[in-house]
């Protein structure tokens, strides 16, 4: 069942991704957004995912706020911090309403919050074999460290050089390089 | 010129990045390498990694801190890091095993260790590319490197009315700005 | 019918979070903002995944073989890179919207129409 801190966190990233959506100043709405990953993270913690969670504070809270603070700092005139909403756009809000009606009408489909294997098909037999054989095929103790590297290394592979595509795509799109 | 105020040195912001910067750069080192029995891992630990330098940046302004660092350095992390994943991965194909095989290795505890590595391949990644990306996004389209030296000096005498001469860091790029809006 | 989606209430604030950030991808006319929209978006999705390992009981996958309860860490795996790339391809839309800035002179979308429609 739900847990009151759980409660509070889902309360707290629902307003802030609402806040982010209605405040005009886009740097009042990076900073909310900023707060929103922070929650994000310890909702990961929360939710036993502290791999996870130790990424988003690392990239969401941290490195992610920055880039969006460089780059308005070099595209927006800062005239101090107003808090104004934006008007808003009824029709946009209605699809978007009707959007969410849609994604609803298949959560009764899924299987609920904490739901061991038996309701729940995403646990199949390829995590329980990760679970049980990781230490003994790769003496590592963190599962998710063992199917990141060792079982899905291919996968980790590709990971690694879209990141560095995408660090040698921003280098190209600004295209005065910064090596010089 | 923009409203904006100039980079401006504050020396508390300064002292706490000098004191908290080394232990940011120690735990990211620890994640990574602590990521078998741990929660953690390459991918964690480079972020954190690079997280430092963004913090001497903030403190010590983003040109400065652009100048100190060495380019030849970074581009040698992001790429050493591809090259040394990429090559245990392919290493195992050598050596008669399979496309990141690691057991292959005639080393006791080859995969563990070969998994450490790869982490550690996946943090000078992360950490080289999360810098380049930072650099490229705050002082990217710079004005040509003869006319750089021109704007910081003048960056600086403005900002010398404001905190006495030492402070100026980052003016350049909204004089670009300036240039083009006008 | 209530209590199906209380009993889901994680996989609710995932449908709000994809409605949240696919109002702000449509109708904000920054362009910072709209990628800020992208990655609440993105965050909704994770939400997905990670709330679909979760198992009462269970404790993060840090084992010696298979005693205990734990979460599913296969999602875990996929979302952490997904975030590692997340950042990555923000940070390729933040140097587009800085190229569109460089360009027209602004990263509001009505004024790049504007001068598009001007020239």
């Amino acid at each position: 069942m739900i847990t009151w801190i759980e409660g509070g966190l889902l309360l707290f990233v629902v307003l802030t991704a609402l806040m982010t959506a209605m405040l005009r100043d886009v740097l009042a709405a990076i900073i909310v957004f900023g707060g929103y990953s922070l929650g994000m993270a310890i909702l990961w913690v929360v939710l036993q995912a502290p791999d996870v969670g130790l990424t988003e504070a690392a990239v969401g809270a941290g490195v992610m706020t920055v880039l969006f603070l460089v780059t308005i700092a070099r595209t927006t005139r800062m005239t101090g911090l107003e808090v104004t909403t934006v008007d808003v756009n009824w029709s946009a809000a209605v699809l978007c309403v009707v959007f969410v009606f849609a994604v609803l009408a298949t959560v009764p489909a899924l299987p609920a919050v904490g739901a061991g294997p038996e309701a729940n098909p995403a646990f199949g037999e390829v995590s329980s074999y990760y679970i049980e054989n990781a230490y003994d095929d790769t003496h590592v103790e963190n599962v998710v460290t063992a199917v990141l590297v060792a079982y899905r290394g291919f996968d980790t592979f590709g990971e690694a050089t879209v990141v560095f595509a995408a660090g040698v795509a921003v280098l190209t799109v600004l295209r005065r390089e910064v090596f010089e | 010129m923009t409203s904006r105020r100039p980079y401006v040195e504050s020396p508390v912001i300064m002292s706490t990045v000098r004191l908290v910067a080394p232990f940011v750069l120690t735990f990211g080192i620890f994640v990574t390498l602590h990521g078998a029995s741990s929660p953690g891992g390459g991918f964690q630990g480079g972020v954190i990694v690079a997280s430092v330098i963004v913090m001497l940046s903030f403190a010590y302004g983003i040109d400065l801190t652009w100048e100190w660092l060495d380019k030849r350095v970074l581009v040698g992390i992001t790429a050493g890091g591809v090259a040394l994943f990429g090559g245990i991965a392919l290493g195992a194909v050598l050596l008669g095993g399979q496309f990141l095989e690691l057991a292959v290795y005639p080393v006791k505890d080859a995969v563990k260790y070969g998994i450490e590595l790869v982490e550690v391949g996946i943090a000078m990644i992360v950490t080289g590319v999360i810098v380049s990306l930072f650099f490229a996004l705050a002082r990217g389209a710079m004005p040509p490197a003869g006319e750089t030296d021109a704007d910081t000096e003048r960056g600086g005498n403005e900002a010398a009315a404001t905190d006495g001469g030492n402070g100026s860091a980052s003016p350049s790029a909204e004089s670009t700005d300036g240039g083009e809006n006008a | 019918m209530i209590e199906d989606f209380l009993l889901r209430y994680n996989y609710v604030v995932f449908a709000l979070l994809l409605g949240i950030g696919l109002y702000i991808v449509i109708d904000d006319e920054n362009l910072v903002k709209k990628v800020i929209g992208l990655n609440i978006f993105q965050t909704g999705i994770f939400l997905f995944f990670i709330t679909v390992a979760v198992r009462d009981g269970g404790s993060p996958a840090v084992t010696h073989g298979g005693e205990g309860t734990f979460v599913n860490p296969l999602p875990h795996v996929l979302i952490l890179t997904a975030i590692v790339v997340g950042v990555s391809l923000t940070a390729l839309a933040l140097a587009l919207v800085v190229r569109i800035h460089e360009e027209y002179g602004s990263i509001r979308e009505d004024v790049v129409v504007e001068v598009l429609e001007r020239d």
